[in-house]
């Protein structure tokens, strides 16, 4: 018998309560991969599709919601000029509910800019020109629409035919639908604005450089803002509100799990006063005492959180094929995700035997070992 | 036989002046100033009536509980200022219960090792050590056994078994006959005073049992809190018993 034994011991006494605590500590953990995941899965995949269309630098309007205001496409002339810059073109996207999809990205590029370059039709054709009245739909989009190469699709009172799918290299971009600026602004009754510009840059342009040339487009276009790709993600308000309510929801899960536990150990601890009497008479120190109510707990956060990092990833996986997520995301289960989660809730294991462990290694051996 | 009857030349165990112990924030004196010699293998039993105060005089000699007022030495240290009092009770003593008080979710053999945990021994030692003691005290063939399959007089020795753990040179035991018939009764004295004289090991043992109380060196009287008398065995106990 090693110490390891005493402590699985104490923990399958109560097997039931054990195993509810253990429920209630995975679950936890697993909104916490869940969400935690999905913020992540969202921002690497905007990240890799930056990466896939070659995009150094992004022009919006940070203030506005989900998706950045409008504003007049002629900014983009007048940044194009600036010195550093290799390419510019601009967007108009909107995330919007399109037929049964709840949120579906739809982007409209101008006509011959960089962000077409990367598409490949995978079926049917490319669009012909600005102005020819039809969408081509990433993989995904397809998908989740429902929609083959003839189809028509609904934007907003406009009916457009579906002449392409495409692979766009990212989730992102196979989420979409595609079209070009002209309709997109004719169909959004948004004629003459953007709510993007791409810029690519000279190639070996440092770091300074390319804060410079952000300063100088603020000057331009005061309202906006410069962002480089890799910082995208940090500076845009729908990210940073996805990633602050991921925490909240993990930081009360994570909440629920040490009430949980901590209930469950201080139980565990009152109704064994007499057997930590019997330990404490027959000469345990109390150190070792308080380290195997900690150690108990610590296994029960160990065992919540494997079940919780197996859970969350079944559920991140089933999230991933629904339509409301297909397209828009692909979850990171990382395996860094997956060890921090881990971690995770052995600390609030460890946490929340920490009370339990102290008032167990105050008892009164002739006290304890009489109740 | 001179060697098992102590005398006021050998050193002594545990010293007691003016012990006294109180509870519930001093409306029960359970002690009201003890004076107590016990010396190095002696057998010293303990009687009184019910509420007298033996078991937390034993408590107190034990260091399961601390002294309200008054000096306890074990072998000139004080019991109550011990810096390690888990490694006294440990190593110092072996306690034996009324009840047994033995850890229902642990095997017999588990149970027995539970104080070895303090001992520095590896797990092979550990368990080698438990099936020694557990055969010492004929309970070999039941190490497996969980202390709800034992019989009274069985559990008591496997309690007796985890007292000795760690080897220790004393052993308090209170009325440890006291849930047992009488056969098993004999069995379990007849353990204690194989320690006593086999190993020379320092008994306290408090008894309600005229009978045993007769078999030790000295028997002291309790009431109220208070030793009464003490009587000094004319005849040494052990040579009269079997
Ligand atoms: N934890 C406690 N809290 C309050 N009073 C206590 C406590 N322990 C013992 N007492 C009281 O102290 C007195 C002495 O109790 P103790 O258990 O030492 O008696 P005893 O001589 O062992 O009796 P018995 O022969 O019945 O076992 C009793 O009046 C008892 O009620
Ligand atoms: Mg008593």
């Amino acid at each position: 018998m090693t110490f390891f034994t005493i402590v699985t011991r104490g923990l399958m006494r109560r097997p039931v309560r054990t195993g509810l605590t253990l429920a209630g500590i995975s679950i936890g953990i697993a909104a916490v991969v869940a969400l935690v995941g999905m913020a992540w899965g969202y921002e690497k995949s905007i990240g890799k599709q930056l990466d896939v269309i070659g995009i150094d630098m992004i022009v919006s309007n940070m203030t506005g919601g989900i998706m950045p205001k409008t504003f007049d496409a002629s900014v983009e002339d007048k940044i194009a000029q600036l010195p550093k810059i290799k390419e510019t073109t601009s967007l108009l996207m909107q995330l919007i509910s399109v037929e049964d999809a709840p949120m579906i990205m739809v982007s409209g590029r101008k006509w011959g800019g960089f962000t077409w370059h990367q598409l490949k039709v995978v079926e049917g054709r490319m669009i012909k020109d600005e102005h020819e009245p039809a969408v081509v739909l990433g993989r995904l989009a397809a998908e989740v629409l429902k929609k083959k190469v003839g189809d028509t699709v609904q934007l907003d009172s406009d009916e457009l035919n579906v002449v392409g799918i495409v692979d766009g290299g990212s989730v992102v971009e196979n989420g979409a639908i595609i079209l070009s600026l002209a309709v997109m602004q004719k169909v959004t009754l948004n004629e003459g604005k953007v709510n993007f510009i791409d810029i690519r840059l000279q190639p070996g342009t440092d770091k300074d450089a390319v804060t410079e040339t952000a300063a100088e487009i603020k000057k331009i276009f005061p309202e906006g803002r410069a962002v480089k790709a890799s910082e995208v993600v940090g500076t845009s308000q729908g990210f940073r509100v996805a990633r602050a309510m991921s925490w909240s929801t993990s930081i009360l899960a994570i909440t629920v799990g040490i009430l949980g536990v901590m209930n469950t150990m201080l139980m565990t601890v009152f109704e064994r006063t007499h057997e930590i009497g019997i330990l404490l008479a027959v000469g345990w120190r109390r150190q070792r005492v308080m380290l195997m109510v900690l150690c108990e707990s610590a296994l029960l956060g160990l065992l919540g959180g494997i079940l919780g990092v197996i859970l969350g990833a079944a559920g991140l996986m089933i999230m991933e094929t629904t339509p409301a997520i297909k397209g828009l995301l692909e979850p990171d289960l990382s395996p860094r995700l997956l060890i921090i989660s881990v971690i995770i809730a052995v600390v609030v294991g460890l946490i929340s035997g920490l009370y339990p462990a102290w008032r167990s290694s105050r008892l009164s051996p002739a006290v304890a070992i009489q109740s | 036989m001179a060697e098992n009857v102590p005398s006021a030349s050998t050193p002594t165990v545990y010293e007691a002046r003016g012990l006294k112990k109180e509870f519930d924030g001093g409306k029960v004196a359970a002690l009201r100033g003890v004076d107590l010699d016990v010396r190095e293998g002696e057998f010293v039993a303990i009687t009184g009536p019910s509420g007298c105060g033996k078991s937390t005089l034993l408590q107190l000699l034990g260091s399961l509980a601390l002294p309200s007022e008054g000096t306890l030495n074990f072998r000139g240290r004080s019991i109550p200022d011990m810096p390690d009092p888990a490694h006294y009770r440990s190593h110092d003593i072996g306690f034996v219960f009324q009840a047994f008080h033995l850890l229902p979710t642990f095997t017999v053999l588990e149970n027995v090792q539970i104080p070895m945990f303090e001992g520095g021994l590896t797990k092979a030692q550990r368990k080698d050590r438990a099936v020694e003691l557990l055969e010492s005290v004929g309970l070999g063939h039941r190490l497996t056994h969980f202390p709800s399959e034992l019989s009274g007089g069985e559990r008591q020795r496997v309690a007796i078994a985890r007292g000795l753990a760690n080897g220790p040179s004393v052993v308090l035991a209170d009325e440890p006959t006291g849930n047992l018939d009488s056969a098993n009764a004999e069995q379990i004295l007849e353990l204690l005073l194989k320690l006593h004289r086999d190993r020379k090991v320092t008994l306290v043992l408090v008894t309600h049992d005229l009978g045993i109380a007769g078999l030790a060196t000295r028997t002291i009287r309790m009431k109220d809190g208070r030793v009464v008398s003490e009587t000094s065995s004319s005849t040494p106990s052990l040579a009269n018993h079997p």
